[in-house]
């Protein structure tokens, strides 16, 4: 095994994520304690377009995979792919960002390159030839810190968010380098049909930096529209707690917690929701927590770095009308 | 039809899990412990599909210590006709994979289902793990499933949207919130699970061998969520002006917007 370490890009037709971004960054800071290099891969349509900016962001070598053996993901041909790369490139490590397609490849590949999973990291580091990590366990009511060393890779996925990207302030060169890519009928044995893709203007409730989320208590789906409003003016993410989304004001997509998403932005704003443990699962590593409750006792004051005791239904619009005053002023 | 189940016995999601003063342990003794939330989505599907199915089986494994038992007896509880422990109470979800895998490859089942995560160590690993080492494919998170011969059409939830998969048998799915409303079990299912027997195995039974399942992450400590100072708090004030001051708290204090 070698000392590099390689980030799989995520992507949409070439235009990085930005949990991506931080992948690389943590990439960059592993590398310089193992002496070795950033290695980035990058699969489906779009890669080679995302090379440019992989490189930009601190990769010095980019795997691009495309064509229409990779036009859709595909958890079988995609560990085929990169299980390929891996042999070849015997990283250290390999990083990606906590999501859909990570969740459902990370355990699959790890398993196929005999590496060691971690998945949903929120801290990592490497030192005298060991990679140390922090991970949330039991619904983030524990954190659990684990090593690893040895000579079987590291499979780590990092919860956006949480790590911060920085763009180096000059880049090396950056090559890149076709992955080959075969046809395997036994891939077939799984394959995505479709994707039906919700058009929104909103950012991703999982990769926002602010999230405005509302509870039960707004009462009706109409009555959730001022959580909508506060969310549309700063240009946040809306999310909701699972008593909102059971009553049915909302779809279950928005669903912060442990049976829902897991958050990480800056700034989260919680509306008239109380704090449940399983709640607070989905956004304790949240930078800066808003509580807006009309009960000063709610457990989510305790993880609020602010807090407004008071009606949401008066305080919520308020707010709303002060951001908008803020930008336009 | 052949049927198999994954489950895990894990802290109840309402447990308060204290951490050894030293950091070295979870205090779980006496923590209240259930079926994790999602494998129960996962016995209720392989229920349904069992009832769909004439003649077809249900067997269910947990891997894990004494504890786990009780996953199996609440499996029993809803009906399943088979039950097997394989005891490793340490394992962990790469080693429960391996010890599932090699209990399963004789069993060869036509579906396996299994919880999306276990909500104990929150990994999302297992699935795969034991779709890799069975040589089937594998679904993540599954919000639908219908099956049509041989094989199964199931939704994915992705970030902005939706995937329908088609995956052909046998193969791995794992369960998400919505796929199904799980079952309680009956009175009478009760009853009668007293009377079933979990069979038990040890890796060695099922071709693992146990010197191997160490070997992956090592644990250094556990710790607490780190305890937050009291924040900011703004009481007894108009909407309007408790609104005025938190923008400007998040403007000048916390520099986020
Ligand atoms: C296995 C399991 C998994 C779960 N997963 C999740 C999950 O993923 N996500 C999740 O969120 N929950 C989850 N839950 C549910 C969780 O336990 C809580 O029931 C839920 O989070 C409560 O939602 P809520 O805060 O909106 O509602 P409530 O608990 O009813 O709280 C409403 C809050 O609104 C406040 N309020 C009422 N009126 C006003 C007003 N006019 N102005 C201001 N404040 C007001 C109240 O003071 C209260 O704090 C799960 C539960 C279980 C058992
Ligand atoms: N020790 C175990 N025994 C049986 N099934 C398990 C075990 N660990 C995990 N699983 C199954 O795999 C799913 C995902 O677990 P994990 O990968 O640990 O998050 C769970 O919902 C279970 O269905």
């Amino acid at each position: 095994m070698g000392n590099d370490i390689l980030v799989l890009a995520q992507h949409q037709d070439g235009a990085v994520k930005k949990p991506t971004l931080e992948c690389l960054s943590v990439a960059r800071a592993l590398a310089a304690a193992t002496g070795g290099k950033v290695l980035a891969a990058a699969l489906g349509p779009g890669a080679a377009k995302a090379a440019a900016d992989l490189g930009a962001w601190g990769a010095a070598s980019v795997l691009v995979g495309e064509g229409p053996a990779l036009a859709k993901y595909s958890s079988l041909r995609w560990t085929r792919v990169l299980a390929g790369a891996v042999a070849k490139q015997k990283p250290a490590a390999l990083l990606t960002s906590t999501s859909a397609l990570s969740r459902d490849l990370a355990g699959r590949l790890a398993a196929r390159i005999n590496g060691v999973l971690a998945s949903d990291c929120t801290k990592l580091s490497a030192a005298g030839g060991r990679f140390t990590l922090e991970r949330p366990i039991l619904a983030g009511r524990a954190l659990v810190t684990a090593s690893h060393g040895g000579d079987r890779p590291l499979v780590a996925t990092l919860r956006p968010n949480v790590f911060g990207a920085e763009k180096p302030a000059q880049a090396g060169a950056c090559a890149t380098e076709t992955l080959e890519v075969t046809e395997d009928a036994a891939d077939l044995r799984v394959v995505v049909k479709e994707v039906a893709t919700v058009k929104s203007e909103r950012p991703e409730l999982s990769e926002a930096a602010i999230v405005v989320s509302g509870g039960r208590s707004w009462g009706s789906a109409d009555g959730f529209k001022p959580v909508f409003d506060l969310a549309d003016a700063l240009g946040a993410a809306p999310g909701a707690s699972r008593a909102a989304v059971d009553a049915g004001y909302v779809p279950h997509s928005m669903q912060v917690g442990q049976t829902g998403k897991t958050v990480s932005p800056v700034l989260y704003i919680a509306c008239g929701i109380s704090g449940a443990i399983q709640h607070l699962a989905g956004m304790r590593t949240s930078k800066y927590i808003v509580a807006i409750n009309n009960d000063p006792n709610a457990p989510i004051f305790k993880l609020a770095d602010y807090g407004i005791v008071g009606d949401e239904f008066e305080v919520v619009p308020a707010l709303t009308a002060e951001i908008k005053k803020l930008k336009e002023g | 039809m052949k049927i198999a189940v994954c489950v895990k016995q894990v802290p109840s999601t309402t447990a308060v899990i204290r951490v050894a003063a030293d950091g070295s342990r979870l205090e779980l003794a006496g923590v209240e412990t259930v079926v994790g939330p999602y494998e129960e989505y996962a016995l209720e599907e392989a229920l349904k599909v069992r009832e769909k199915n004439a003649g077809s089986t249900i067997v269910v494994v947990a891997v894990g210590g004494e504890e786990a038992g009780k996953a199996l007896t609440h499996a029993y509880a809803l009906g399943v006709d088979r039950a097997v422990l394989i005891q490793a109470p340490d394992a962990d979800a790469a080693a429960a994979a391996a010890c599932a895998a090699g209990f399963l490859k004789a069993e060869k089942p036509d579906l396996v289902f299994c919880g999306r995560q276990a909500i104990d160590d929150d990994q999302w690993l297992f699935p795969g793990a034991l779709g890799e080492a069975l040589d089937l494919p594998h679904v993540t998170a599954a919000s639908t499933f219908e099956l049509a011969g041989a094989s199964a059409t199931c939704k994915r939830r992705i970030e902005g949207g939706e995937e329908v998969i088609e995956v052909k048998l046998p193969a791995v799915i794992s369960c998400e919130k919505g796929l199904n409303e799980p079952r309680v079990p009956t009175l009478k299912g009760r009853l009668n699970a007293k009377k079933m027997k979990v069979e038990t195995k040890s890796p060695a039974d099922v071709g693992v061998d146990a010197a191997k399942l160490a070997g992956g992450l090592k644990i250094e400590r556990y710790a607490p969520p780190p305890e937050k100072s009291p924040g900011k708090r703004i009481e007894g004030k108009a909407a309007a002006e408790a609104a005025a001051e938190l923008v400007k708290l998040l403007r000048e204090e916390a520099k986020v917007i």
